[in-house]
């Protein structure tokens, strides 16, 4: 048997050779890199696909080689936010698919500060950063990261007590309405009838029992200054929002609806397409509260029937099917939409730039403006 | 070795050493495809490669563009029937794009700046090159010849190059301080214009042949074709394009009480238009052609500026779609009047369409003159040989080119299957490519190849309903014989039309694939970027999921499988 | 200077010395007056700290660890079920190797609900990773907290100060606090070398699979093994500048060559110190106060064990279905030594049970009449306070 001879050892372990080292070789590669505008000033030669990444006319918080399934919302959903919040911030990652895909150590996708403590406490985390930050006088913004597990469900309580603390934290959660990341499980943001591994439609079901929490009007509730829902299907929005959030002293919440394919049943190609019909059948409302009261919404000027979301998804697929319940749940989910399209008031009045149909409109020159 | 950070912690954006690549099995690529603008027209013009140019505020390089192809857009910006717009995609979302407004104003503001065409005669072969007939396919031949650096002598029976543009288009549509601006600038690249000079006459095509290294032959259409119903023809019996011409030339007109013109083209409607306002009373246009709309195949609508439809039915003119002349009514040997029937196109036993006319639809109206303006044949002095007795050249290929005869090459109406002052200008396009191609004895080009894009790959949730400008119109009461009866648009109203295209089968520059791309593997430059396109895919990091090819507003992003 | 002042406001203001940058925590009885005291000191305007009063313990230790892991120094305290809420980020902040302190004012965990002081809410996270410093008294636990700092950032791993709720924390004693410009000498400001930082923005917290996890674990094991290095230099040099040891990885008191010992953790150690003085007993008898149960500090312990003949362990804590959780450790160490010693292992005062001024003597007689040394025994229990079939 042997133990540990604890009087020969160095008084502790010294690791800033190692760091310095990393520190500097990551300087370097960061260079004059983040957000650039500008090409490569190097005349006469090709750039390489590489080179051009690093100069790229938007901030990357999140980087390619990540291990997101193909047309991952989330991803995208991230991807986005990153890009408007970035490079001062500092962003805590609840565990979930999110987390898993862009961590594989020794690699990370993230190009800003980053740490991923537990399921439970991506709040909190960032409220402890938060405070650091301003113990230590420094503006970084804090973001919390989470999925809808990790908000609605197992880490609501470190939620709401940040958001009451009233720290300085944009919290995002992405929506994709189940448990990804263990196999889709449903979660409290699952929607009604939908079909997961632990609501299965059968002899018996039509998928899930209850309904979608209404996570927003919960948080709104809290009387912070900035809550809103946001979709990958309407970028601009999306950035706005997050700009929005990231201007305002205090607690701020993004909802970011993000279809992931694996989970919904759907094809990788139509991911911004089913969060497009989310948004324009009413049965995900993008809604802005400021203090609890709403304060703006994406109006709909065009509601489509909410069949046109469902049929592109399996998870809803026993919803067609000949059973008469099948029926009274379609119709169930169309009273829903009904129902939060009155709600909010999203039906608009006559075509608006900005609403569901015209937020996205393309021009020469991009989005970006 | 790979050596474990205390706590497990990674350096940033390190992911990129894992190439999510190899997961791929179909990538995206692009593919540009032809714009149905494009597609359409006859004069080979890439619309929506001009108006992106628009878009982007280069109206200069836009017009370049269309002058590799047109060198004249301000003539057809304006009399052209357009049919880019009956073509283009927008027209199944709200209405097309005013494309000719667009081609109108870049014609326009290139004379008011001064832009010299792009056209750099030092390099080529040199050659010598005769072109016949100094109207639009020739004006156009001659051009692009020149462009191609040969030495072009124009030949021409009038003292003034513009063939029909000049002589048979009334004025009020095409100011002729416009067209002789553009042809002075055409002809000053070094071309030479030989006017007065009638083939068969003052020139024989033995001497060009022997003198040119190629001949092309754009002679037009100027003998009536033979007009009779049921072998009767009315005892003041005049053409259509004869009384045009005499009115343009000189402005006069006969003016009876009534009119019937039988036919279906812009001669027929310039005549209407042009006897209306000298007096006549009752216009009425009999045609076997339809009107636009629901009712009438594309193939079927009657071949004019569609706004000069509107026009002239705004002038009080009347219109018989689908019907044609059957009879004409005579009092003692005066023409009194027409017995019309109605007919369609539609497919017969051959298989091939035809005019079918419909037994029991018969009706007759009265009028003091009946007008034939159902087109014309080569005139045949100083062709006869090669024509060999027919009608028209009819070559068997798009270049013109005339089989057992090396060397020569036609086009323009003399061709017998064109119609327009673009299909012309087409015609002299290709001429001179395969005229190129012959004189440095190599292959005729290929035409673009590019399949045309379709309404059902545009995705349409990322376009706005938007108006169409419209040009300032006179009222009917300003009109007269000369005065410009379509007025001009705005930079700005073009900027905002431009802005409307959809960008059919090419990059729109809009970032959506940039935007959507989970995985960052979409570059944006436009180091890299071929094909005017902004993006390159990272293959290293593309996965293949297809949400860009699925986003792109203009089916520019086609996924492959690997 | 000394003062009189309740334990857990001396060791409110030995955090205070420390300058923390970010303190959170969630109320729990015995623990409240730590943090309502560190609460006064920043309301006072004796201590710029930002303040973070959560919404459970969980998030105190979360929030510790994202300040930490920030580059500021971060603190916590808990008891009793709030520990227990805490376990899954206690491993979390180990396994990251974040710097932290905390103070554990230790109180049974229920059920039966119970806010008496026992130490099953410590041993129950004896494994997450973190060193574990037990105080004897509240002069202890003030020097320990603050070298507690030292030893944290300079191994990288958290510290846990155990303090014995009640007995310690709600108890009045003279207290010699260093001064402010003794402490910051002792303790240079936080620095933690993968602090999140935009300006070198390291990824924190990723997924090791199984082709290193192994090592992760083993790295850690050794980190904490080889931290008895530092806690026995931070208390050399805290004794060097203060004039006053914190207690070592462990301390005797007694004859050294006695060859009867008693081994405890925290204040019993000084309940049975003063038994011994009030009841001398013939046989020579040494006091082992182990204060680093984590790192186990198995080369000084066996240096005090060689020749003891008889050794009670003496615990606070129970591992049900198996007896002595600190025995267990004692024992399978003892097969080490040349003379395996008759070990007894005793429970004592389990949820607040009161621990006799006669223990001392008590204990002697017990070791001394029994013919097989106890493999385990309540040593308090009164049994016929339960019903036949449940004793």
């Amino acid at each position: 048997m042997t133990t540990t001879d604890d009087t020969a050892v160095e008084t502790s372990v010294d690791t800033t050779t190692d760091i310095a080292a990393r520190k500097a070789a990551l300087r370097n590669r960061l260079k004059d890199k983040r957000g650039s505008n500008e090409a490569p000033a190097r005349a006469g030669t090709a750039f390489s696909i590489a080179e051009l990444r690093e100069h790229q006319p938007a901030f990357r918080g999140l980087e390619a080689g990540h291990r997101a399934c193909q047309g991952c919302g989330e991803a995208l959903g991230a991807r986005l936010v990153a890009e408007s919040a970035g490079p001062d911030v500092i962003l805590t990652n609840a565990t979930g698919c999110l987390e898993i895909f862009t961590s594989p150590w020794p690699q990370s996708a993230w190009r800003v500060p980053w740490i991923h403590s537990l399921f439970e406490n991506s709040a909190a985390i960032a409220a402890g950063v938060e405070a650091a930050m301003k113990h230590l006088g420094k503006s970084t913004k804090v973001i919390a990261q989470g999925g809808d597990g990790g908000t609605f469900d197992i880490g609501f309580q470190a939620l709401s007590g940040m958001l009451e603390r009233m720290h300085n934290v944009l919290y995002v959660c992405y929506d994709n309405e189940a448990y990804m990341n263990t196999g889709v499980q449903r979660s409290g943001s699952t929607p009604h009838a939908a079909a997961t591994t632990t609501s299965p439609a059968g002899l018996e079901r039509m998928g899930k029992r209850h309904l979608k929490k209404d996570l927003l009007s919960i948080i709104a509730a809290h009387h912070i200054p900035y809550a809103a829902s946001a979709s990958v299907a309407y970028p601009v929005d999306l950035r706005r929002k997050v700009r929005r959030a990231m201007e305002v002293e205090g607690p701020t919440f993004l909802q970011v609806h993000c279809p992931c394919p694996l989970g919904w049943g759907h094809e990788s190609s139509v991911t911004v397409e089913v969060a497009r019909l989310a948004v324009q059948t009413g049965l995900f409302p993008l809604v802005e509260f400021e203090r609890g009261e709403v304060a703006g919404v994406m109006p709909l000027r065009n509601p489509k029937p909410v069949t046109d979301y469902l049929k592109l998804q399996n998870r809803f697929r026993h919803l067609f099917s000949n059973d008469p319940r099948a029926r009274e749940e379609r119709e169930h989910l169309q009273a829903l939409a009904d129902h939060t399209i009155e709600k909010f008031n999203l039906r608009g009045e006559e075509a608006d730039p900005l609403d569901s149909e015209g937020a996205d409109t393309v021009r020469r020159g991009g989005l970006v403006a | 070795m790979l050596v474990l950070t205390r706590g497990g912690y990674a350096l940033p954006g390190t992911s990129t050493d894992f190439k999510t690549g190899t997961w791929r099995t179909s990538r995206p690529q692009h593919q540009h495809w032809a714009a149905p603008c494009h597609s359409a027209c006859p004069a080979g013009e890439d619309a929506q490669a001009y108006i992106a140019q628009v878009q982007e505020n280069h109206p200069r390089e836009a017009w370049e563009t269309i002058v590799t192809v047109n060198p004249l857009p301000s003539v057809t910006g304006r009399i052209c029937p357009h049919p880019c717009e009956q073509a283009c995609n927008r027209g199944s979302f709200d209405t097309p794009l005013a494309i000719h407004s667009i081609e109108r104003f870049l014609g326009d503001e290139a004379r008011r700046q001064g832009w010299t065409y792009p056209v750099d005669p030092g390099r080529g072969a040199g050659a010598a090159v005769a072109v016949v007939g100094a109207g639009p396919a020739g004006l156009s031949a001659a051009y692009h010849l020149r462009r191609r650096g040969y030495q072009v002598t124009l030949f021409d029976a009038l003292p003034e190059a513009g063939g029909l543009l000049r002589s048979a288009i009334p004025i009020n549509r095409l100011p002729r301080d416009v067209l002789d601006a553009d042809i002075t600038r055409i002809l000053g690249l070094g071309i030479e214009f030989r006017g007065r000079t009638r083939l068969g006459v003052d020139v024989h095509i033995d001497e060009l042949r022997s003198d040119y290294r190629a001949l092309f032959l754009a002679p037009g259409t100027a003998k009536a074709k033979a007009w009779s119903v049921d072998g009767a023809v009315p005892t003041d019996h005049r053409t259509a394009l004869e009384l045009l011409q005499e009115w343009v030339a000189a402005g006069s007109l006969p003016t009876p009480q009534s009119v019937i013109l039988h036919g279906g083209g812009n001669t027929a409607l310039d005549l209407c238009r042009a006897m209306k306002r000298a007096g006549v009373k009752e216009v009425h246009l009999v045609t076997a052609s339809g009107l636009p709309g629901p009712g009438t195949e594309p193939d079927d609508i009657i071949n004019v500026v569609p706004r000069e439809l509107n026009q002239a039915v705004e002038e009080g003119i009347t219109i018989h779609p689908h019907r044609t002349i059957q009879r004409l009514l005579f009092r003692g040997s005066k023409v009194v009047g027409v017995e019309m029937v109605a007919l369609r196109k539609l497919p017969t036993k051959s298989g091939r369409t035809g005019r079918i006319a419909f037994e029991g639809t018969e009706t007759l109206l009265h009028a003091d003159m009946v007008i034939p303006a159902i087109g014309e044949n080569v005139e045949p002095t100083g062709f006869s040989t090669l024509l060999g007795g027919k009608e028209y050249f009819r070559p068997n290929n798009p270049f013109g080119r005339l089989d057992h005869t090396p060397g020569v090459f036609v086009g323009g109406d003399a061709r017998g299957d064109r119609g327009t002052v673009s299909a012309a200008i087409g015609d002299g396009r290709l001429a001179a490519i395969a005229i190129d191609a012959y004189i440095r004895q190599g292959d005729d080009p290929e035409e673009n190849g590019r399949d045309t894009i379709d309404f059902a790959h545009i995705n349409l949730n990322y376009f706005e309903p938007a108006p169409r400008v419209e040009e300032p119109i006179l009222p009917v009461a300003e009109r007269t014989d000369t005065a410009e009866i379509d007025g001009p648009l705005s930079g700005a109203a073009i900027t905002r039309e431009a802005a409307r295209c959809f960008s059919c089968g090419n990059c729109l520059a809009c970032d959506n694939c940039w935007t959507f791309c989970p995985d960052n593997a979409v570059i944006k430059t436009t180091a890299l970027a071929k094909d005017g396109s902004h993006y390159v895919f990272d293959y290293e990091y593309c996965k293949g999921c297809g949400v860009c090819a699925s986003e792109c507003p203009c089916g520019y992003i086609v996924m492959n499988p690997e | 200077m000394l003062s009189a002042l309740e334990g857990s406001q001396a060791l409110a203001q030995a955090v205070g010395l420390c300058r923390p940058g970010v303190v959170a925590a969630y109320p729990i009885t015995p623990q409240t007056h730590i943090v309502e005291n560190i609460s006064k000191l920043v309301a006072d305007g004796r201590l710029r700290c930002e303040l973070v009063s959560v919404e459970s313990e969980f998030s105190a230790a979360s929030v510790a660890l994202g300040a930490a892991a920030s580059g500021v120094r971060a603190y916590t305290a808990s008891s009793s079920q709030g520990i227990l809420l805490m376990a899954e980020v206690l491993y979390n902040i180990s396994g990251m190797r974040i710097p932290m302190v905390m103070t554990c004012a230790n109180r049974a965990v229920g059920a039966p609900l119970n806010i008496w002081n026992d130490q099953q809410d410590s041993m129950a996270v004896r494994d997450s990773g973190w060193i574990q410093l037990y105080c004897a008294d509240n002069q202890e636990a003030v020097d320990t907290t603050i070298q507690a700092f030292r030893i944290a950032e300079r191994t990288e791993v958290p510290v846990m100060v155990c303090v014995d709720g009640f007995v310690l924390t709600h108890t009045l004693e003279p207290i010699d606090l260093p001064t402010q410009e003794q402490v910051d000498r002792f303790l240079p400001p936080y620095h933690f070398s993968r602090a999140l930082d935009s300006r070198n923005p390291l990824s924190l917290g990723t997924c090791v699979d199984p082709s290193f996890f192994t090592e992760a674990r083993h790295s850690q094991h050794q980190a904490v093994l080889r931290a008895t290095t530092e806690i026995m230099a931070a208390d050399r040099d805290y004794a060097g500048i203060i004039g006053r040891s914190g207690g070592g990885l462990l301390s005797v008191v007694g004859p050294a060559e006695a060859d009867v010992a008693i081994l405890a953790l925290g204040s019993v150690c000084s309940t049975v110190q003063e038994s011994m003085q009030l009841f001398p007993q013939d046989r020579p008898v040494k006091l082992i106060k182990l204060r680093a149960y984590r790192p186990f500090p198995m080369a000084a312990l066996r240096e005090v064990l060689q020749g003891v003949r008889d050794l009670v362990v003496l615990e606070r804590a129970i591992a049900p279905g198996s007896g002595g959780i600190v025995g267990m450790e004692v024992r399978s160490l003892a097969t080490t030594l040349t003379q395996l010693p008759r070990i007894h292992n005793y429970a004592v005062g389990l949820g607040g049970r009161d621990v006799p001024i006669e223990i001392y003597p008590r204990l002697v007689e017990a070791i001394t009449r029994a013919d097989e040394p106890a493999w385990f025994e309540i040593f308090d229990l009164e049994p016929e306070k339960l019903p036949v079939e449940d004793r």
